[in-house]
């Protein structure tokens, strides 16, 4: 079953007097099942961050649907985005985007305050999760007395304890050292078995090269996607390796 | 080439940077065009021509002093905002490779700009608006002169003066700054996380106590002369209280509101409360400052505005009658050449005497002590004055046959008895021992001839109508020997209302004055005509100056209130772009704002409204120097004015949060 289906995804950006058009993305189409790991890469300006603010509802596209769950993203009103983001989707950002204002504990519970659960309930959720993730003894302290790869476990748990249906991550190792960049991924592997559906958006191919699938986007469309199959992380890494070097010496392989 | 380069770049700085120079401007401008108005009018030759201009030019320049001092406070604390919200720009411009010496170029050329513009218009302006100042002052003095306006070069001078030792502060304060940091303290100072404040209880209970003390010392003083020492004091006390009570005790509370989980994890308080914890440490000081603000503006307002509407009233009182002669000499020989004179010279101004009344009497203080007065120990120490201020009575007796006389009534009294009115104070007992006489009360009456007279003395008086005129002489000759030199003498008290202008009657008292000091007559002379200029010029000028002084102040608390609401929006607006991206709503986002920013409008003018409460019964004691004893009068100001001040506060809230909302949402 998918969880997520993308069809002919346009978007157009005008500037603001309506002088030039700039094509995000010219035609997406793509769809990530039940407990898949899906990394979609891409250089700089390829239309990664579009594609994942629309994925996100937070913008929308000019032409094409996203389906997700089975509910088509541009059919929901306003007023219940909010709401409909916080229940089925776990956002972890490249630079964390935790509150400064509260506790690691707090912000975890943020999007439970916010869809009005109890506390009983908020706290019964994070003990397991945060035991899983190794801040259990941190949960007390604020975002900027812990380390980078504290913090990124910090959003990653706050992402889980909706239980959302996708978890949605934008370049997540890209502001942590290697050896916290290898611990996350590995739980970002670990929450995959579990059966969570990820995607992950990144220009690293070592953050890629965990994924069960890698799409490729260049010019605002996909371009090409590798399995991973029975490939070790390595042998993945190789091969991803291998596509973006023909991307980027311009070569116009599709299998 | 590259001095146009700086001075060019000093220019775009102040323009890109505009949301935050536009209102230091014109803070600038207005306390510039402020302080050149005060020290104008102070200045002005056209004074000279009202009755008792000296008493309001020295209330002008006491008010030019309180702004100049004002101004500079307030300058540098607006300006250290300023400083702070662009210390990442100076720092970036540091990086590119500017030396501090050039940044220091800079800044000297923005200090110089904003200072030329300010003092420029703000000069201008003043000049504009002291004519119309000068207009109010004529209206209010109902005084008709040929306007001697002209723009005074020496207040020119001195604002020159005063502004430009200012800006040359600011100057050096921002260098010092910049210069003590590093180019990566500057670039970062925007954001570093700030840690979250300790709950400080003992600062808390600190400022619970000094508050308490305040307003204990308010609610209690039942004298006015311990009310005058005593109110700075606890003015002082309620300052104090407030600022700790806002930094610590807001503190202790968000504490105590996050640690209640059924409260606090709702998305109502959820963001609200952590977000202002967060900030409280600065919020706190500001919140306070505004709060000490709005109070003062609302005190000063509402009691100059009271004594100012409550001036007939007072004079009326004061002076019962037109004219008030009182002579030392109470035998019938003295007592008809008086009437006699008087005569003489109301007929040489064809004006008419009547309404009049006269009596007898003799007033002296003693400290009530349960139901004895004495004239109590030798002590002066100071603490002991101001306690037996309390207690300090005036004792006022006029004989029977005068009060019925003046009243109208047909009482009787036995040996020993008399009649009892309290006029503040009142007396519980119902014997009353005075040196050697005990006196019974027989009956407590409502009013009495010579309240309003006793009204302008500060103790409180009790009023004794005794059996006969023997009575008074018996008192007289023990408090002669009681008090010696400072003793009092029995008076003979003489009012009578005139007909004719009140030229006329100013004339008359002139002339009648000059007859009696021709015959060496021992006593004095009031005339109402005459004092109510005195009266008006006091009054006027603190009326004048309590509303100039309030407005100062109200801009500077609304000024404060932009300047937070524009740095917290620019803080926020980070917070509210990640919360919407874990899913809070719009509306949501909406309704957390305008919890935060109700709590930090509403709780300075509620603080501001209980000060005020407490402050009522002190400031009910200080008017009574100023013979202000219309408490009800007062109240009725002090409710107009908080509610005048209310509204136009609620103006500024929903012009500030507009320009939150704009920031907040791009």
């Amino acid at each position: 079953m998918s969880v997520l289906e993308v069809r002919g995804l346009k978007k157009v950006y005008t500037t603001r007097f309506g002088g030039s058009r700039v094509q995000a993305l010219s035609d997406v189409s793509f769809s990530v099942d039940q407990g898949e790991y899906v990394a979609i890469m891409g250089e700089s300006g390829s239309g990664k961050t579009t594609l994942l603010n629309i994925l996100a509802a937070l913008d929308k596209p000019s032409g094409g649907t996203v389906l997700l769950g089975g509910r088509d993203l541009s059919g929901i009103s306003e007023r219940e985005i909010a709401a409909f983001r916080r229940d089925n989707l776990g956002f972890v950002f490249q630079d964390f985007n935790l509150l400064d204002t509260f506790s690691l504990q707090d912000n975890i519970f943020l999007p439970l305050v916010l869809a009005g659960k109890r506390y009983g309930e908020m706290a019964r959720r994070l003990q397991p999760l945060a035991a899983q993730l190794g801040i259990a003894g941190i949960l007390h302290k604020y975002p900027y007395e812990v380390s980078g790869g504290q913090k990124q476990r910090a959003a990653v748990c706050r992402a889980l304890i909706t239980s959302p249906q996708l978890v949605l991550a934008d370049e997540p190792t890209g502001a942590l050292d290697s050896r916290a960049a290898d611990s996350l991924l590995d739980l970002f592997g670990q929450i995959n078995r579990a059966g969570q559906t990820i995607l992950m958006v990144t220009h690293s191919t070592k953050a890629a090269s965990h994924a069960g699938r890698v799409l490729f986007i260049k010019d605002g469309q996909v371009f090409h996607q590798l399995y991973r199959g029975e490939n070790t992380s390595r042998q993945m890494f190789e091969k991803i390796s291998d596509t973006l070097t023909v991307i980027a010496t311009g070569g116009d392989r599709r299998d | 080439m590259t001095k146009l380069f700086y001075s060019r770049l000093a220019a775009t700085n102040i323009q890109k940077n505009r949301r935050t120079y536009l209102p230091f401007l014109l803070t600038c401008t207005f306390t510039v065009s402020m302080y050149y108005m005060i020290t104008s009018l102070s200045q002005n030759p056209g004074l000279d021509k009202m009755l008792g201009s000296d008493v309001l030019r020295y209330t002008l320049s006491l008010g030019g002093w309180v702004t100049a001092i004002f101004s500079a406070i307030f300058l540098f604390y607006t300006n250290s905002f300023l400083i702070k919200r662009r210390k990442k720009e100076f720092g970036l411009f540091n990086i590119l490779g500017m030396e501090k010496k050039h940044l220091a170029k800079v800044i000297a050329l923005e200090t110089l700009y904003v200072a030329v513009i300010s003092l420029a218009l703000g000069l201008g302006l003043g000049v504009l608006l002291e004519k119309l100042l000068f207009l109010v002052l004529l209206k209010m003095f109902e005084t008709a002169i040929p306007l001697g306006f002209s723009p005074s070069l020496s207040a020119v001078f001195m604002t020159l003066a005063l502004f430009g030792a200012i800006f040359l502060l600011i100057f050096l304060n921002t260098l010092r700054q910049i210069r003590v940091s590093s180019p990566i303290e500057l670039l970062h100072s925007g954001n570093v996380g700030e840690r979250e404040p300790k709950t400080r209880w003992i600062m808390a209970v600190l400022g619970a106590i000094s508050l308490g003390a305040g307003y204990y010392i308010s609610v209690t003083t039942k004298n006015p002369v311990a009310a005058m020492g005593l109110f700075f004091v606890a003015v002082l006390l309620v300052i104090i209280g407030t600022y700790l009570l806002f930094t610590a005790g807001s503190i202790a509370l968000l504490k105590s509101m996050r640690k209640n989980k059924r409260f606090y994890y709702t998305s109502k308080h959820f963001t609200s409360v952590s977000g202002m914890l967060y900030r409280m440490k600065q919020n706190a000081v500001g919140l306070a400052n505004i709060c000490i603000l709005s109070t003062a503006v609302l005190v000063m307002v509402s009691s100059t505005l009271s004594m100012w509407m409550g001036m007939q009233g007072i004079l009326d009182t004061r002076y019962p009658r037109e004219l008030l002669i009182s002579s030392r000499d109470y035998s019938q020989q003295a007592v008809s050449d008086l009437h006699r004179d008087a005569q003489q010279v109301l007929d040489s101004h064809g004006l008419q005497s009547n309404n009049a009344f006269e009596y007898t009497y003799l007033t002296f203080s003693l400290l009530e002590q349960g139901d004895t007065f004495t004239t109590g120990g030798a002590d002066t120490s100071s603490a002991k004055m101001l306690s037996s201020m309390n207690s300090l009575r005036n004792l006022f007796f006029v004989t029977l046959e005068d009060y019925n006389r003046v009243t109208g009534q047909h009482q009787s009294l036995e040996d020993g008895e008399v009649l009892l009115y309290s006029n503040r104070e009142s007396y519980p007992h119902d014997t009353l021992r005075v040196f050697d006489t005990t006196f019974t009360v027989k009956q407590r009456v409502d009013d009495f001839p010579g309240n309003g007279f006793m009204a302008a003395n500060i103790a409180s008086s009790h009023f004794l109508v005794v059996k006969d005129l023997s009575v008074i002489q018996q008192l007289d000759s023990w408090q002669k020997a009681a008090y010696g030199e400072n003793a009092s003498d029995i008076k003979l008290y003489w009012g009578f209302d005139l007909t004719g202008s009140p030229q006329q009657k100013i004339a008359f008292y002139e002339d009648l004055q000059t007859t009696l000091h021709e015959r060496e007559f021992e006593g004095a002379l009031e005339c109402r005509s005459e004092a109510k200029q005195s009266f008006v010029s006091l009054y006027g000028g603190l009326f004048f100056i309590g509303v100039f002084l309030g407005l100062l102040f109200t801009v500077a608390a609304i000024l404060i209130i932009y300047y937070k609401q524009v740095s917290e929006g620019y803080d926020d607006r980070e917070r509210f772009v990640i919360m919407q991206q874990v899913g809070m709503s719009h509306s949501e986002v909406r309704r957390s704002i305008h919890s935060q920013i109700m709590t930090v409008f509403f709780l300075p003018l509620i603080t501001a409204g209980i000060h005020i409460a407490f402050a009522f019964p002190v400031i009910t004691r200080l008017l009574a120097v100023f013979s202000l004893t219309d408490v009800g009068l007062f109240a009725l100001c002090t409710v107009g004015t908080f509610l005048a001040f209310g509204l136009l506060y609620a103006l500024i809230y929903g012009l500030t949060a507009k320009v939150y909302y704009r920031i907040v949402r791009t």
